[in-house]
C-alpha cells in the first residue's frame, strides 16, 4: 500500500519537476525574447528621436529661407507688398441689374458664328 | 591443566542489538548533521558573498539613471519644434574589465584619434568600475568602436539637447549643460519650475514628458533675427537686439540679441558680449523715454495736449546748460514737444508734473525692479531713488539712469494698450488670464492721446524712415539716441540707438523695442541717429511681420482716424 503510494508520489515529482525545468526554459526564453523587444523599441525610439530632430530642422523658419532665397529668381520669389493686399472692401459691387442688351448681344454674335473672344485672342496673339 | 593468557580465547563482546542500532544512529546523526551545517554553510557562504558584491550603479558620483533624463520638447506658439530630445551613445569604459590596456588604447585611437594617448592610458588603467571615454558620439562611430570588439568599452544611450533653430532663438532657450540640466535661458527657468523634481523622482526617465509650449512664433523670431544681424553689417554696429510683445496679453513673440550664441554648443554662450542686451542689458534709453515723462504727465491732469511750453532757451543747472539736439528755440506744443524731441519742453512738462510726481510714476510702471520674466538673465535697473533737479531733468529724457529695453517695451505697451501694466511671459497667455492680471498704470483717455502723439511722430517726426518702409502698417514710436558713456563722460560719436514702437496705431496690437548699438552712418546720405537704424530696421521687421500676424495695410490717413486728442 504504502510501496504503491510511493512508487506514484515518485513518479509525480519526476513529472512535476521535468514541467518545472519546462516552464523555467520557457520562462527564460520570454524573457530574452522581451529584453530584444525592449532593446529594439528602445534603439527605434533613439531613430525616431534622431528623425524628429531632422524634421524639426528642416521645418525651421531660418532652414526654408535660405532655400527661398536661392530660388527666387527661377520662382519668382519676392516678399509681399503693402500694396499688394486688398479686402473686400476693395472689390466693385455686383451690378444692380443684370447687362440684358450686352447679353442679347452677345448670344447673337455667337448665334452668327462670331465669337468675341477670338478677337481678342488673335490680337494678344494667342492660338 | 595451567590456565594461560594464550589459552583464553579472545572474548566476544556482543553488543545488543539495541546498542548496535543506537551507534549506527548516533553515526548517522553526526554525518546527517555534518551534511546540514555543509549545506547551510555553504548557501549562507553564498549569501555573504552575494552580499559583498558591490553593485554600482552610478556613473562617477551620479546615479545611471540622470544620465538618461529626459526633457520636455520645447514648442514656439504653432507647434514648431524649437527644443527636442535626441538619443545619442557615449562611449564608456570599464578599467577593472580591460584585459590589455596598451591594445584597448591602439585600437580606440585608431576610431577616435582626437583623445590623448596618455590621458587615455591613464583613463583605461587601474580598478575602476566606471569611466567615460567620450560623451555624446554619433551612432557612425558607435558603429565603428563596436566593430573594434574591445572588452570592457561598451556605449551607454544618453538624452542629448538639441536646438533646431541653432541661434536664433538662443537667449530665450538659453542651453543645457552635459548632463542635462538647463543652466540659462527658459530652460533653466523649467528646470527650477519643475523638470528637475520630476527627473529627481525619477518620472523623467525614459518617459516623453508633456511639450512645453512657448508664446514665440518661430517666424517672427526669424525675421527679428534676420534683421539685427543685417542691421549689425549694415551699420557696422557692435550689437543689435529686438524685443516685440502682444501689448494685451503680455506674451513675447520675439526676442532677439545679437551677438548670440549656439545652444548646441554651449560654450559658444561665455564670449563676451554675447549676453542678452534685451533683459540683461541696462542702458540710457534716452528720447525713448519722454514718451513716459509725457504719458505721467498727462495722466497726472497737470499737462494737456494742447499746452504750450517754452523752448526758447537752454536750462541752466550750475554750469550745464541742457539744450536741443534738433533746436526749434521756441514756443512749443505738446505734440511739438514730442514730433520734435526737444529735451527743453520734456523738462518744462516734467517739473509742471513735478519732480516727486514723476519718480513715483516711474516706480508705477515698473522702472524700479527688475521686469517680471521668466528668464534668469536679467539686470536690476539702474533709477536714482531720490534724483535732484538737474537728475530729475535728465531723467526726463532719458538720461541718468539706466534700464532694460524689456522695460521699456512693457511700458510702450501699458501705454498703448489703454493704460494696463502687464507683465511679459514667454509661455501662452490667453486674454482672459492676462485681464486678471492687468494693474492699471495710466487712464484710458491718456492712453488715447499717447498713441495719437506716437502715430504722429512716426508721420511727421523722427519715426518717418520707419513709416516710410513700413507703410499701411500704421506705426507709431519714439526714436531714442542716447550718446554713451566713456570713461565717464559722453562722447559724442558712440551712440546708443533705441526705437520703441507700438503698431497698428489705430487698434494696437504689438509693441517693440529694436536696439542698436554704436552703429555708424549706413552710407552718405543718412545720419547716425536712431530714426536711421534702430527705425529703419524696425521698420523692416514690421514690413515683414505684419502680415504673419495678421494685421492687414491699410492707407487711409490713419492719423485722423485716431480718436480726436483733447486739443
Amino acid at each position: 500500500m504504502i510501496r504503491n503510494l510511493n512508487i506514484i508520489l515518485i513518479f509525480t515529482s519526476a513529472l512535476m519537476l521535468a514541467g518545472v525545468y519546462g516552464l523555467k526554459f520557457s520562462i527564460e526564453e520570454t524573457a530574452s525574447e522581451r529584453t530584444a523587444l525592449t532593446e529594439h523599441i528602445r534603439q527605434q525610439e533613439g531613430d525616431l528621436s534622431l528623425l524628429q530632430a531632422d524634421w524639426a530642422v528642416l521645418n525651421q523658419p531660418g532652414h526654408i529661407d535660405p532655400i527661398v532665397k536661392r530660388h527666387k529668381d527661377a520662382l519668382a520669389l519676392a516678399s509681399v507688398n503693402q500694396k499688394q493686399f486688398g479686402s473686400f472692401a476693395d472689390l466693385p459691387m455686383r451690378p444692380a441689374a443684370p447687362d440684358t442688351q450686352g447679353l442679347d448681344e452677345l448670344f447673337e454674335a455667337l448665334d452668327a458664328g462670331v465669337d468675341p473672344i477670338d478677337a481678342i485672342l488673335n490680337l494678344e496673339g494667342i492660338e | 591443566m595451567a590456565v594461560t593468557a594464550e589459552d583464553i580465547a579472545p572474548t566476544i563482546a556482543l553488543d545488543g542489538a539495541r546498542k548496535v542500532r543506537g551507534n549506527l544512529t548516533q553515526a548517522r546523526i553526526r554525518w546527517m548533521v555534518l551534511a546540514l551545517i555543509l549545506g547551510f554553510g555553504l548557501v549562507g557562504g553564498r549569501l555573504v558573498q552575494i552580499g559583498m558584491v558591490e553593485n554600482d550603479t552610478s556613473i562617477e558620483g551620479q546615479a545611471r539613471d540622470v544620465i538618461t533624463a529626459t526633457r520636455p520638447p520645447i514648442l514656439d506658439r504653432n507647434g514648431l519644434e524649437m527644443a527636442v530630445d535626441i538619443r545619442v551613445p557615449s562611449l564608456y569604459a570599464e578599467p577593472r574589465r580591460i584585459i590589455d590596456v596598451e591594445e584597448a588604447v591602439r585600437k580606440l585611437r585608431t576610431v577616435l584619434p582626437n583623445l590623448d594617448e596618455n590621458w587615455l592610458r591613464q583613463r583605461l588603467t587601474g580598478d575602476k568600475g566606471f569611466v567615460w571615454v567620450q560623451r555624446e558620439l554619433s551612432p557612425a562611430i558607435q558603429e565603428q568602436v563596436m566593430r573594434l570588439g574591445i572588452p570592457g568599452i561598451d556605449f551607454i544611450t544618453e538624452s542629448k539637447r538639441f536646438y533646431p533653430g541653432l541661434n536664433e532663438a538662443s537667449h530665450i532657450l538659453g542651453s543645457t549643460n552635459i548632463d542635462n540640466q538647463g543652466i540659462a535661458g527658459i530652460e533653466k527657468h523649467m528646470d527650477s519650475e519643475d523638470v528637475a523634481l520630476l527627473q529627481e523622482l525619477g518620472l523623467a526617465r525614459g518617459n516623453a514628458l508633456a511639450p512645453v509650449q512657448l508664446s514665440i512664433d518661430m517666424r517672427i523670431q526669424h525675421a527679428m533675427h534676420e534683421e539685427a544681424v543685417d542691421a549689425m553689417n549694415r551699420y557696422k554696429a557692435i550689437a543689435a537686439g529686438a524685443v516685440m510683445l502682444d501689448i494685451h496679453t503680455g506674451e513675447v513673440l520675439g526676442l532677439v540679441s545679437v551677438p548670440d550664441f549656439n545652444p548646441n554648443d554651449p560654450a559658444s554662450a561665455l564670449v563676451k558680449d554675447s549676453f542678452n542686451r534685451i533683459t540683461a542689458g541696462i542702458y540710457e534709453l534716452g528720447s525713448t523715454f519722454k514718451t513716459i515723462t509725457i504719458a505721467g504727465a498727462i495722466d497726472s491732469g497737470a499737462v494737456r495736449l494742447s499746452d504750450r511750453f517754452d523752448a526758447r532757451f537752454g536750462i541752466r543747472y550750475g554750469r550745464y546748460t541742457i539744450d536741443d539736439f534738433h533746436g526749434e528755440h521756441r514756443i512749443l506744443s505738446v505734440p511739438e514737444i514730442y514730433k520734435y524731441s526737444s529735451n527743453i519742453g520734456t523738462i518744462r512738462v516734467m517739473q509742471a508734473m513735478g519732480k516727486e510726481n514723476y519718480r513715483a510714476f516711474l516706480t508705477r510702471m515698473g522702472f524700479d525692479t527688475r521686469v517680471p520674466f521668466e528668464l534668469p538673465e536679467m539686470r536690476l535697473p539702474n533709477v536714482p531713488k531720490e534724483p535732484a533737479d538737474i537728475s530729475a531733468a535728465t531723467m526726463s529724457f532719458g538720461h541718468g539712469l539706466s534700464v532694460s529695453p524689456l522695460h521699456m517695451a512693457v511700458a510702450m505697451g501699458a501705454i498703448a494698450n489703454g493704460g494696463n501694466y502687464i507683465a511679459p511671459t514667454l509661455y501662452k497667455r490667453s486674454l482672459e488670464e492676462a485681464q486678471s492680471e492687468y494693474v492699471r498704470v495710466i487712464s484710458p483717455e491718456t492712453s488715447a492721446d499717447m498713441r495719437y502723439l506716437m502715430r504722429l511722430n512716426a508721420v511727421q517726426g523722427s519715426g518717418s524712415q520707419t513709416e516710410k518702409i513700413a507703410k499701411g502698417y500704421r506705426i507709431g514710436g519714439k526714436t531714442g539716441t542716447a550718446e554713451k558713456v566713456v570713461n565717464g563722460r559722453y562722447s559724442s560719436n558712440k551712440d546708443f540707438n533705441v526705437f520703441a514702437s507700438v503698431f497698428p496705431m489705430d487698434d494696437p496690437k504689438y509693441a517693440m523695442v529694436v536696439i542698436v548699438d554704436e552703429p555708424h552712418a549706413e552710407n552718405a546720405q543718412t545720419g547716425t541717429t536712431a530714426g536711421w537704424n534702430a527705425g529703419m530696421m524696425s521698420g523692416r521687421i514690421v514690413q515683414r511681420v505684419a502680415p504673419m500676424l495678421g494685421v492687414a495695410p491699410n492707407f487711409t490717413e490713419v492719423l485722423q482716424q485716431l480718436e480726436t486728442p483733447n486739443l
